[in-house]
């Protein structure tokens, strides 16, 4: 460590200046924009916003879906995670690997193959009806089910990387153990494995929760306009309305909770690391 | 139970919902015919082709690369400093700093996009073009110095008081120890940020133009219009490019024990 203070100072300051005037300054104006009125600073738009029956059902559709995403995401995840630390070492890596392969395809060729694969005249539908189960093409898209698969095919990987590797933390024994001192997998599971890999869970859980409410391109490619989501409504907002004040709430609802799963996330990589 | 076939069904399936998608996009792309559509109808490689023949797709190609090597480059040049800084000198408010350089991160980049947009490009009178440079220098910047710093903070500072007791200036030491041996760090970060800026969508979306596009959202915009396999085999295209730059990093640096 060197005590030259100005030096490091000197060193630091380009970066900071330039996160702060292009990120933290107009952010901020955009954020005051739903504060401010002609006659003064009030809270008003936030009330106005959420007045609003489509604001309401936009609100709640976000964290519904971005609730169920985590929540199923786990399901899965755990199961995959189980399966993944459960190979031997090569095929573990190589699994892992195709896990995350996903992760450094675009969003917009993940989503895109979606509409391939759940549109009307689409490879689900093709089944479906060549299957006799229904005669016309039924709509996928454009509901929540299909933001929903999008969504979950999306974010899945992160919730299998955090637990895997909070698997791979865990005693190596004590599932063994449990299971020879008489415990069925159920138990195993709520008495072993989730209190060990809780700390991965709420990590997977924030990244999956967080990155489905910030989402952008899969409710705008399949949802559209039928199934806003709070970032494709400030678009539209913006867009169709120049409606600022309501781009400014929308901002800070994201923020706020970005910003507090990201305080979690700290909080609880510190808490490890002093243990 | 036989746990060794459900590990595998369960594996199998996992992997069906991740990665069988972008199997069938890219046979959707093989089609012969005219219409996105799985299974294809007939086998070609026409559209893979027609990708390389639109004029807007060849145009925001560029834009997209040209934004993320020197995005990339700009945010290392302002991130490597910041990262020497952070991880070598007792920087005042060294907290508060690094709260300012991640945010990006925590913004959401739709909004960051609109903000930019809004109170920067439009009272400032600021080309697009320079906004989108700027938008995702500051989107990798974080990348950057967190990359960078976690290399910094696994080289030892003795190589360096070395350096500088046997009369070497402090930049001579910094070029000439501190930068070799970081190496690697950097590479994986403009990696990183390559892949980051490249792929990116909402910080762009207020900040393009009819004129002036980054692929993603160009292909977004194609495909509101047409409903043809082209999107298809441009999707397919950069995925391999992403994976093929990534799992050379991986050969070549060891890209994971970075990130």
């Amino acid at each position: 460590m060197f005590e030259n203070r100005a030096i490091g100072l000197a060193l630091v300051l380009p970066a900071a200046i330039f996160a702060a005037a292009l990120f933290l300054l107009p952010v901020g104006i955009l954020l005051s924009e739903a504060f401010r009125t002609e006659t003064g600073w009030s809270l008003s738009a936030y009330g106005e916003f959420f007045a609003s029956p489509r604001n309401q059902t936009v609100f709640f559709r976000t964290l519904k879906l971005a609730t169920l995403v985590a929540a199923v995401s786990a399901v899965i995840g755990y199961a995959a995670a189980f399966a993944i630390v459960s190979l031997p070492p090569t095929s573990r890596g190589r699994m892992f690997g195709l896990v995350t392969l996903p992760l450094m395809i675009s969003p917009v060729a993940r989503t895109y193959a979606w509409l391939v694969i759940l549109g009307r005249t689409g490879f689900v539908n093709q089944i479906l009806v060549d299957l006799g189960l229904i005669e016309t093409p039924i709509r996928i898209l454009f509901t929540e089910t299909a933001v929903f698969i999008g969504l979950l095919q999306l974010f899945l990987p992160l919730m299998i990387i955090s637990l895997v590797s909070a698997m791979e933390n865990m005693p190596r024994d004590a599932v063994p153990a449990a299971r020879i001192l008489g415990a069925n997998w159920l138990q195993v599971f709520w008495k072993v494995i989730l209190p060990l890999t809780r700390e991965g869970l709420v990590i997977g859980g924030t990244l999956v929760f967080t990155g489905s409410m910030t989402a952008y391109i899969t409710p705008a490619i399949l949802g559209g306009s039928k199934v806003l989501m709070l970032e494709t409504l400030l678009y539209q907002r913006v867009t169709v309305a120049n409606d600022f004040v309501a781009a400014s709430v929308i901002a800070m609802i994201l923020i706020v909770m970005s910003f507090s799963a990201n305080l979690l996330l700290k909080r609880l990589a510190t808490a490890r690391k002093s243990r | 139970m036989n746990s060794r076939l459900s590990t595998w069904i369960i594996l199998g399936l996992t992997l069906t919902f991740l990665i069988g998608p972008f199997l069938i996009i890219i046979a959707a792309a093989l089609s012969a015919g005219n219409n996105l559509a799985f299974p294809p109808q007939g086998l070609s490689l026409k559209w893979f082709i027609k990708v390389f023949e639109v004029e807007s797709f060849r145009a925001s190609f560029g834009v997209s690369m040209f934004l993320a090597i020197f995005g990339t480059l700009a945010a290392l040049v302002l991130g490597i400093p910041a990262a020497y800084a952070m991880t070598r000198f007792k920087v005042p408010g060294a907290e508060t700093v690094k709260l300012i350089v991640s945010s990006p991160i925590i913004v959401p980049g739709i909004i960051v996009g609109l903000a930019l947009l809004q109170y920067f490009v439009i009272p400032l009178g600021v080309g697009i073009g320079l906004a989108l440079f700027l938008a995702h220098t500051a989107l990798i910047l974080p990348y950057a110095v967190r990359v960078v710093s976690a290399s910094m903070e696994n080289l030892r500072v003795d190589m360096e008081e070395a350096a500088l007791m046997l009369g070497c200036t402090r930049f001579g030491a910094f070029r000439r120890i501190v930068l070799p041996n970081i190496r690697g760090g950097v590479l994986a970060a403009f990696i990183l940020g390559f892949v980051t800026s490249f792929n990116q969508v909402p910080v762009s979306l207020f900040l393009s133009g009819p004129g002036l596009r980054t692929l993603p959202i160009d292909m977004i915009a194609y495909m509101e219009i047409n409903y043809d396999p082209s999107v298809a085999a441009l999707s397919a295209l950069l995925a391999f490019m992403s994976i093929g730059i990534v799992f050379a990093a991986e050969r070549f640096i060891g890209l994971s024990r970075y990130v």
